[in-house]
């Protein structure tokens, strides 16, 4: 596993980081965006669980809000960077797998 | 369906953190009409992952804490070896013990009794204390830990009588021979180590709780230098009986040399325990 504990491209972490990398959401928006650009229906206890560790790791905080039910997250700095190092990554290996099978020749 | 029921499942800590804002995303789901099935299912799963990850948190802080340093090792061994033990101490092998294998028994005897004796003592010490905290409406916060120690008892127990009966009406070639005596031998054994350190737990809680006088403090620290030491000797004068019933020259020297290791330390310890509860009885008294 990876320092920032991203691993693959439909792990929670990863695509909650995504999700908030333009701009705070709460868990209902974030469940909904997740689902448009990815695809992945995140169930209730997934998504909160995700948002613990990220949390707890300080990749993400809450943002400011009245309403504590539906409180905003966004990304940390810290967040930013292991989305960027595990984004990386992911384009390291897609650039590779796809050369191999002729198809990006680049 | 309520989504404030589907919280219970997760441990306090996260309810009070998290718990309003999941019951108002399974709201929001539930309003656009997602399946209350699937949602129960997300719920329950998260909620009991998050109960593991605190259980694992907590048994790693006791493994790393300079108090319950090896106390855990310390219990599964006590638990597996008085599992071993129910067994082989009913076998007529050791009826009529002989030799070195008297001795031996009579040193595992005393151990036992020592350290009854010392843990005993530690918990009457604080007796008053937990009478007044019982009387001023405290059982409820202690209710589910003694709960579960009590289970375990009752496990560890049941386990301890069937093999006795077992142990007293078969000879012990026939014990040796069967898988399932063995396997009831380590379960008796892995339910008394959870009996032991689910009432650890407990008493550490409930003491928590519990307000206690300078004097009896520094008691405690004393006895609670004495009890880890009590442990040990103990379980290795069971190794050292055992030794001499399987006559294990090998397991006799080791358990000899660990018997020596435990002993060195512990005058040290005392000592350091007494100074520290004159340290509190003096702070307490304003010198």
């Amino acid at each position: 596993m990876s320092p920032s504990g991203l691993r693959r491209p439909n792990d929670p972490p990863l695509l909650i980081l995504v999700s908030l990398a333009d701009g705070p959401k709460h868990g209902h928006a974030l469940a909904k965006d997740i689902e448009d650009f990815a695809g992945v229906r995140l169930g209730p206890g997934a998504l909160y669980g995700a948002i613990t560790r990220l949390a707890e790791r300080g990749l993400i905080e809450p943002f400011g809000s009245d309403d504590d039910r539906r409180r905003p997250y966004r990304i940390t700095p810290p967040g930013s960077a292991a989305l960027a190092a595990a984004l990386a990554d992911m384009r390291r290996v897609t650039r590779a797998g796809l050369a191999r099978l002729g198809l990006d020749p680049a | 369906m309520k989504p404030a029921n589907l919280l219970r499942w997760y441990p306090r800590a996260w309810r009070e953190r998290y718990g309003g804002e999941l019951a108002a995303l399974i709201q929001d789901n539930l309003d656009e009409g997602r399946p209350a099935w699937r949602l129960r299912l997300s719920a329950i799963g998260g909620g009991l992952r998050e109960r593991f990850r605190q259980a694992l948190h907590a048994a790693a802080a006791s493994l790393t804490s300079p108090a319950w340093h090896n106390r855990w090792g310390t219990i599964v061994l006590a638990g597996l070896i008085c599992g071993f033990l129910a067994g082989d101490l009913t076998s007529p092998l050791s009826a009529a013990p002989r030799g070195w294998q008297g001795v031996a028994l009579d040193a595992v005897l005393a151990a036992v009794a020592v350290t009854g004796a010392v843990v005993l003592a530690d918990g009457l010490l604080a007796l008053p204390a937990l009478v007044r905290f019982l009387r001023a409406g405290g059982w409820p916060k202690i209710r589910r830990r003694a709960g579960w120690g009590a289970a375990a008892t009752v496990a560890a127990g049941g386990g301890l009588a069937g093999l006795v009966l077992v142990s007293g009406s078969h000879p012990p070639a026939q014990l040796n021979a069967s898988w399932a005596y063995w396997a009831g031998v380590l379960v008796t054994g892995l339910a008394m180590a959870a009996a032991i350190g689910l009432w650890a737990a407990a008493a550490t809680a409930t003491a928590r709780h519990l307000t206690l006088t300078p004097r009896v403090r520094a008691a405690q620290l004393v006895l609670g230098a004495v009890i880890p030491t009590a442990v040990t000797t103990m379980l290795i004068t069971l190794a050292l009986w055992w030794s001499a019933t399987q006559d294990s020259l090998t397991m006799l020297v080791l358990a000899a040399a660990n018997l020596a290791a435990a002993s060195a330390g512990t005058p040290g310890k005392i000592r350091r325990a007494v100074r520290r509860g004159r340290r509190l009885r003096s702070a307490a008294s304003g010198r």
